[in-house]
């Protein structure tokens, strides 16, 4: 089958919207190398297709069958972002997959955000012990009318509130912080490897015979030329 | 847990395998390779998934990629096994065999006991 214009200009808007999500977490060459493999799967698909009376449907239900834009960079993230988290634990590409499914999901928002305030408390606690020895009657535990406040760092020091606290804070500081970072980039993993395990298992990368019926068979296709 | 799950987990555990044994036979592109195991097997792969999955196993060095222009009518990538990917599919196959003989026995004194 060849396409119209009409035909290729749906599959144009298709790799647009997929490129634009897959660059947001891939490097730009593997970006560009992965669109080039998707188009080619859809252009062996149309001329496995043969001629068509209504080329529309026919494009459709290939494109329906590949999976959306958003589903097949969901499939890379889980692969190579989500992948290379895990494997690695580093912190950067931990972030990459992340902030990729903060932009794609709802699920993954809301996790993220909640990660991200665990993230902003272990540097703070961090700062802390970091500011003290600098701004000691800055740094430290707030008492406002006798009582405990808050802990922190306070430029300037509010009126009515006391600063308290030695350079004994710093350990406590350096350690609630390091704790924090601990345990947030832990859930950050394991919110990853659930994810990932929630994308594959259910409908993500196999299908099964039964589930796929007549419209995903591919039998219509010739066999294609093997390399060799 | 249900058994649509427990299928899917069986599934893709052998999927890494089935895939580089399917090129350890010939180089294939991903089209070929659906439906090499489609044909061959139970495992029906959705299409826009096996990509990113040939692009990791091709990131860990386990299969080669490389372009070819003049095969059709626009461009394949075909996907062949490394030294490495060889080494790797050698070792899985090691396990599997271990793994489904393992099972295999534990599954037969099951039936027997049920008997």
């Amino acid at each position: 089958m060849k396409l119209s214009e009409t035909g290729e200009a749906r599959v144009r808007g298709y790799l647009f919207v997929l490129g634009r999500s897959l660059r947001s977490f891939l490097p730009g060459d593997v970006a560009k190398d992965a669109l080039r493999e998707i188009e080619s799967h859809i252009l062996e698909r149309v001329s496995l297709a043969g001629e068509q009376p209504d080329e529309r449907a026919t494009l459709e239900r290939i494109l329906t069958e590949l999976g959306s834009p958003l589903r097949v960079a969901q499939a890379y993230s889980a692969e190579m972002a989500v992948d290379e988290a895990l494997a690695t634990g580093r912190t950067g590409a931990v972030a990459r997959a992340l902030w990729h499914l903060a932009t794609t999901t709802v699920g993954g928002f809301a996790a993220t955000l909640g990660l991200f305030v665990g993230y902003v408390a272990g540097l703070s606690m961090l700062a802390v012990a970091v500011l003290k020895p600098i701004f000691p009657g800055n740094v430290g535990f707030f008492f406002v009318n006798g009582l405990p406040h808050s802990m922190g760092a306070l430029f300037p020091v509010p009126a009515g509130a006391e600063v308290r606290g030695g350079y004994w804070v710093i350990p406590i500081a350096l350690a609630l912080g390091l704790s924090i970072l601990a345990a947030t980039h832990r859930g950050s993993c394991r919110f990853l490897a659930w994810w990932r395990d929630r994308r594959t298992g259910q409908g993500g990368a196999l299908v099964s015979h039964h589930s796929r019926g007549s419209t995903g068979s591919l039998s219509n296709a010739s066999t294609p030329k093997t390399h060799s | 847990m249900t058994i649509e799950n427990w299928r899917e987990q069986l599934r893709r555990g052998g999927l890494d395998l089935a895939i580089l044994s399917a090129v350890a036979e010939a180089p294939r592109y991903g089209l070929d390779i659906i439906r090499h195991l489609e044909d061959s097997t139970d495992l029906v792969i959705t299409e826009g998934t096996i990509y990113p999955i040939l692009a990791r196993l091709a990131k860990d060095g386990v299969l080669r990629a490389e372009w070819v222009a003049d095969e059709g009518p626009h461009p394949r990538k075909y996907y062949r096994l490394t030294d490495r990917g060889r080494r790797v599919l050698d070792e899985m196959l090691v396990h599997w065999d271990a793994f489904t003989e393992k099972i295999g026995r534990l599954v037969r004194a099951a039936r027997g006991g049920r008997k």
